[in-house]
């Protein structure tokens, strides 16, 4: 998958174009609005990462340019953070924006959502190790152990399993599971990951759920990995 | 930021003042003159119509013959010597009857004024002409009388120039006058203006004083005085925010930059180090959360309101944010009731915020096994919602300070992570977005903390 990443910062460039790559996407990057329209308008990219304050060319009128011709996906990038600017944002085209200073995990999730729309064929089974999300049935089994699970735990452990071996942050987790769309300093997530874990993870059974400190949850199994 | 003063009160007051006194002064000046020449003139007409009468009757009655003739002769050189200011001149077809030299021809006019004038290259003259009638041997002759009106003309050049000497020194008197007057009765402002220039950043409770001011400058002043009220809370407030923010930021910094100096210091096994950066990590999220949380109260700082209002249940809306901490409720074995609703138009995410805020904060500080009381009330000016819990009295002197940034009541809890301060402030700074405020009580063992939306017309 093919990125274009349109920012000045010279160390926001640095990780975000080493993170991505690591995450198996190809980044071309432009240091400014011109360049980056060039590449926008000749290149083909599956979503664009774009900073709102550009040398040359601002974000938005960069946008705004690419928007009469090409409708790729577009997160804007914003320092403001101004209501206005959000709204502002949208309307002129982009279809999502985070706030700098912003987690690296959320932009992945977010541009995972962004390139994924538009290509829904979404599976019914879900597996990790040995435990198996049924989507019709709404049923959860780890070997023949059923899975007592409520509603919210449900959403919970499918958005886990639909990024398994992706850590998600607890910003990302009450965005996706409850459409909590600011960092709501509580400890929800947390509480929720144990009860889930707790019901997850019996006896002897493999650990699936993994806490990453500082970073958030992952779902996958590591036996055979050292 | 001192402009130059392009005019000041005192001159413009003293130019207008003069002004007004040179119409007044010149309009009556102008009356007066006019009125005394007038009466100069009919004085003057006078003396010559009965010189004029006198020389006339003793014509037509007496001189009828030449024995008569010097008597007449001899009466007008005593009634006008030579070189004197009056003349005679009698002329006629007799030679025997004539008296004086002769006007030159043309010499006669009638100027606009009506007045006859004799004009002669020195002299110009007042003039009566008329005819006498034949009398004895004497034919009709024609008697001229002219009076050289040298004393009407000084006087009334005098009269003039008094008048335009007094005119001018009038203006000059009541400018000095005026302005003085001006000064004086503008004292108030030079002083106050001396009061301002000693308002300092460093002394920001200084005011201008408003006592013994004349009440044209009392509501300046007082409006000046709040003006500096306003300036003094905002400045104390970006003071404190500035200070808090420092020393909120200065202890999570040290703790990164100190234990990656640590780390780097010798040579380490890569799990010490990957523990570090999750440590970092945890450390630099606080601080994103903190930075993200102040950049939003800034822009409610600078006035900044709810966008994309949309008129909705706030039950339904504060049911949504419950169910996100519902797992929290359990925990802390919390009930949640939910009393009334109301539709508004709000910011559906920022007022989650605002509600979860205010929910958290009930089941962190509510007795355990309590019930948290939503009770949504619909007011004239909007809707309030207020959030009730059972738990520790707030003590007085803090309820009112609850909601200020980084405010906590107990300063030991400060390392709690899902803690930072800002919780209650934000609260206050959504319900001001929205046109409403903040409140709280804390009465009998209840807490209760709420905010108000301004009905959709002030948003």
């Amino acid at each position: 998958m093919k990125i274009l990443l349109v920012e000045d910062e010279a160390k926001t460039v640095a990780y975000l174009q080493r993170g991505l790559s690591e995450q198996g996407y190809m980044v071309d990057v432009a240091g400014n609005g011109i360049d980056g329209l060039h590449l926008a308008m000749t290149g083909e990219y599956d979503a664009i990462v774009l900073d709102i304050m550009l040398p040359g060319l601002d974000g938005l009128s960069m946008l705004k340019s690419l928007r009469e011709h090409k409708h790729t996906p577009v997160i804007m990038l914003t320092a403001r953070g101004e209501v206005d600017d959000r709204i502002h944002g949208l309307q002129s085209g982009a279809d999502d924006y985070l706030v700098k200073p912003f987690s690296f995990l959320e932009l992945l999730a977010r541009l995972q959502a962004l390139v994924r729309r538009g290509r829904t064929q979404e599976t019914t089974q879900l597996h990790v190790a040995d435990l198996t999300i049924d989507l019709l049935a709404r049923r959860v089994t780890r070997g023949s152990r059923r899975l007592d699970l409520t509603a919210k735990e449900f959403a919970l452990l499918l958005t886990l399993a639909r990024h398994q071996g992706q850590v998600l942050s607890k910003t990302v987790i009450a965005e996706m599971v409850w459409d909590v769309n600011f960092d709501s300093n509580t400890n929800v997530v947390e509480v929720a990951i144990k009860r889930l874990r707790a019901k997850l993870e019996e006896g002897e059974e493999e650990k699936l759920l993994h806490t990453i400190r500082g970073m958030g949850y992952v779902l996958e199994s590591r036996l055979g990995k050292g | 930021m001192a402009l130059p003063s392009t005019h000041s009160i005192a001159r413009r007051l003293a130019l207008m003042f003069s002004v007004a006194a040179a119409c007044v002064f010149g309009l009556a000046g102008l009356a007066l003159y006019k009125m005394q020449r007038a009466e100069l003139h009919r004085h003057l007409q006078q003396e010559l119509d009965t010189r004029y009468q006198y020389v006339h009757s003793l014509l037509v009655r007496y001189i009828g013959s030449t024995e008569k003739w010097p008597n007449l002769v001899s009466r007008l050189n005593d009634l006008a010597p030579p070189g004197g200011k009056v003349r005679y001149v009698i002329e006629g077809p007799d030679p025997r009857f004539r008296y004086g030299v002769p006007f030159a021809e043309g010499a006669v006019v009638r100027d606009d004024e009506g007045v006859l004038r004799i004009v002669e290259p020195n002299h110009s003259y007042f003039a009566q002409i008329g005819d006498a009638e034949a009398f004895g041997e004497r034919p009709t002759v024609k008697l001229s009388v002219a009076v050289d009106p040298v004393d009407f003309d000084t006087s009334t050049a005098k009269l003039g120039i008094t008048l335009l000497a007094s005119l001018g020194l009038g203006v000059v008197v009541v400018g000095a006058l005026g302005w003085w007057i001006a000064r004086r009765n503008l004292a108030p402002v030079d002083d106050l203006s001396n009061a301002a220039r000693y308002l300092r950043p460093q002394n920001l409770a200084e005011r201008l004083p408003a006592t013994n001011l004349p009440c044209e400058l009392v509501g300046l002043v007082l409006s000046f005085n709040g003006a500096l009220d306003r300036v003094e809370q905002a400045y104390q407030q970006l003071y404190s925010f500035s200070a808090d923010v420092a020393h909120e930021l200065r202890t999570p910094l040290g703790n990164l930059i100190g234990q990656t100096q640590v780390m780097l210091s010798r040579e380490r096994p890569v799990v010490e180090l990957e523990d570090t950066l999750h440590s970092n990590l945890e450390e630099l999220e606080r601080l994103r959360i903190i930075v993200n949380d102040m950049l939003f109260l800034a822009q409610a700082d600078r006035g900044v309101r709810a966008a994309h209002a949309m008129r909705v249940s706030l039950a339904e809306q504060i049911r949504r944010s419950a169910e996100f901490l519902d797992v929290l409720f359990e925990e802390a074995g919390v009930e949640l009731s939910i009393e009334g609703d109301a539709a508004a138009a709000i910011d559906p995410s920022l007022f989650a915020r605002a509600v979860t805020n205010l929910l958290h904060n009930a089941i962190q500080y509510g007795l355990p096994g309590s019930v948290i009381h939503v009770v949504i009330k619909s007011l004239d000016e909007g809707v309030e919602i207020s959030i009730s819990n059972k738990g520790e009295p707030i003590p007085s002197g803090h309820i009112d300070r609850l909601f200020d940034r980084f405010y906590r009541i107990d300063p030991a809890r400060t390392d709690s992570g899902a803690n930072h301060g800002l919780g209650l402030a934000i609260v206050k700074a959504i319900a001001v977005m929205h046109g409403g405020h903040v409140f709280a009580r804390s009465k009998d063992g209840v807490n209760i903390i709420g905010f108000t939306i301004a009905s959709e017309a002030r948003i």
